[in-house]
């Protein structure tokens, strides 16, 4: 039983909050293509991801996301997954399907503004005055926040 | 999963698919022609259009983070050689991310000097937002065009000579050289390019995001198609559009901007208005 890093597009930096949450863990990105089309990235961004990744402790595997991560549950003991969070659909998705024998954690990352969610009216957001009338009480204060 | 028809079928395999691919990806080449190749051999439907000088990874990020010049930025940012960041494929990816960079920036300068960079570091937080609370809105058009056209009305596929960079103006054709080669285009020209396609060429918003997407480092599903759709006044009260006159201002510094090579935008706002849409109600 073992615990993972899962190191997607959306958290590639070192000092993500998904390295102090686990600091043990064995960091994991996986080169899926067939995301990556369906994400419509051309040569360009996969270069630029690709060098990313070789200056960061992560490991590299090239497959399915799904697939691969079974393998590590089958082959490494992956039990337990720690990973950033996002508001791509694409990989919440998977993280879904994953949740079915593995237990996946997310963390954010550290957020620009601090809202207070409770005046946020949340979902509703809309046109972008709105969201800055808020988001300027904080936005010029160090880490966003008083 | 939506992009599982990509996936080859598993029944021509004898083991497994992901037997095959436990293999650990290297992360040390002897020179960036050797992970290019590498990259090529791993995606091999990512086509051959190049590789950007913009290099990945968090020392290229730092570097341009020591550099940024938020004071300057408030009085030249639309510009197209004003002093913008070019900081976003490293934000994309949190490779940075807005609250170091809004921390560096309060570092160099009072609250007054800084409010124009940290209120377009609020644009991506803001975008971002709303990508998490509606993913649906990303490809689907949020409200209807504002410009007297129906959705049918625009092509769904990207013209040719767009996508090879062979429009009618000379400055399209610039900001689409630039994108295929760096995979950067300054927000003004992200404007100009995308209004041009909606509006002058009447492509759907959709087909243009795609294209973007296909190029920039940063290509984002929330920046970019939120954007697109605010250009095309599908996430806006009116469609954006621009003349010559705006064009030659900001951008006839980086691009060829004279009038013979950029016919389609000479006039005032109302005659463009009128020939570009000529069912509005008045703006
Ligand atoms: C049609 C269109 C498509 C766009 N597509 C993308 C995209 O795919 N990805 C993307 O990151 N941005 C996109 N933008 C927003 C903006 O053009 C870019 O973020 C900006 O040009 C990046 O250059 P920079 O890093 O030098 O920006 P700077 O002006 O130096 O700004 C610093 C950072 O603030 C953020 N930012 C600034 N302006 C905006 C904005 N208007 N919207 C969102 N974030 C902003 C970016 O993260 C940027 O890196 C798009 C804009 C338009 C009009």
């Amino acid at each position: 039983m073992s615990r993972f890093i899962w190191l997607h597009e959306d958290c590639l930096r070192a000092t993500h909050p998904v390295f102090a949450h686990a600091p043990q863990a064995r960091a994991v990105f996986i080169w899926d293509d067939a995301y990556m089309d369906a994400m419509h990235y051309g040569l360009k961004r996969r270069v630029f991801i690709y060098e990313t990744l070789c200056d960061l402790p992560v490991e590299i595997y090239a497959g399915d996301t799904i697939d691969t991560w079974r393998a590590l549950q089958n082959m490494a003991g992956a039990s337990d997954i720690i990973t950033g969070k996002t508001p791509n659909p694409a990989l919440k998705a998977i993280m879904q399907t994953l949740r079915e024998g593995l237990q996946i954690t997310t963390i954010a990352d550290a957020p620009f503004v601090h809202l207070d969610a409770a005046k946020d009216d949340a979902g509703q957001l809309r046109r972008f005055f709105k969201y800055w009338n808020k988001a300027k009480k904080n936005a010029f204060l160090y880490d966003g926040r008083p | 999963m939506s992009h599982g028809e990509i996936i080859a079928p598993t029944g021509f395999h004898a083991r497994p698919r992901y037997l095959r691919h436990m293999e650990k990806q290297p992360t040390q080449f002897a020179d960036r022609a050797a992970l290019v190749a590498h990259v090529k051999a791993l995606s091999p439907l990512a086509g051959d259009d190049g590789v950007s000088d913009t290099r990945g990874g968090r020392a290229a990020a730092e570097r341009l983070l020591a550099a940024i010049d938020p004071t300057a930025y408030g009085h030249s940012r639309n510009y197209l050689d004003g002093a913008v960041t070019r900081l976003s494929p490293y934000i994309r990816h949190a490779i940075v991310n807005l609250n170091e960079v809004r921390n560096r920036a309060l570092e160099m300068g009072d609250g007054k000097a800084l409010e124009k960079f940290i209120q377009e570091l609020g644009w991506r937080d803001f975008w971002q937002r709303i990508y998490a609370q509606n993913p649906d809105w990303i490809w689907r058009d949020i409200e209807a065009y504002k410009t007297g056209f129906a959705p049918d009305d625009y092509a769904d596929t990207l013209p040719p000579d767009i996508a090879a960079g062979e429009t009618e103006s000379a400055a399209m054709n610039h900001f689409i050289a630039t994108l295929k080669t760096t995979g950067y285009l300054h927000n003004h020209a992200r404007m100009y390019l995308a209004a041009y396609i909606v509006h002058w060429r009447r492509v759907t918003w959709q087909a243009g995001a795609r294209f973007f997407l296909a190029h920039l480092l940063d290509g984002d599903p929330a920046s970019n198609n939120l954007s697109f759709q605010w250009v095309a006044s599908t996430f806006a009260n009116k469609p954006y559009f621009f003349n010559l006159e705006n064009l030659q201002k900001f951008a006839g510094m980086d691009a060829p901007c004279d009038y013979h090579t950029n016919k389609c935008f000479g006039g005032s706002y109302d005659d463009l208005a009128v020939k570009l849409f000529p069912h509005m109600e008045a703006l």
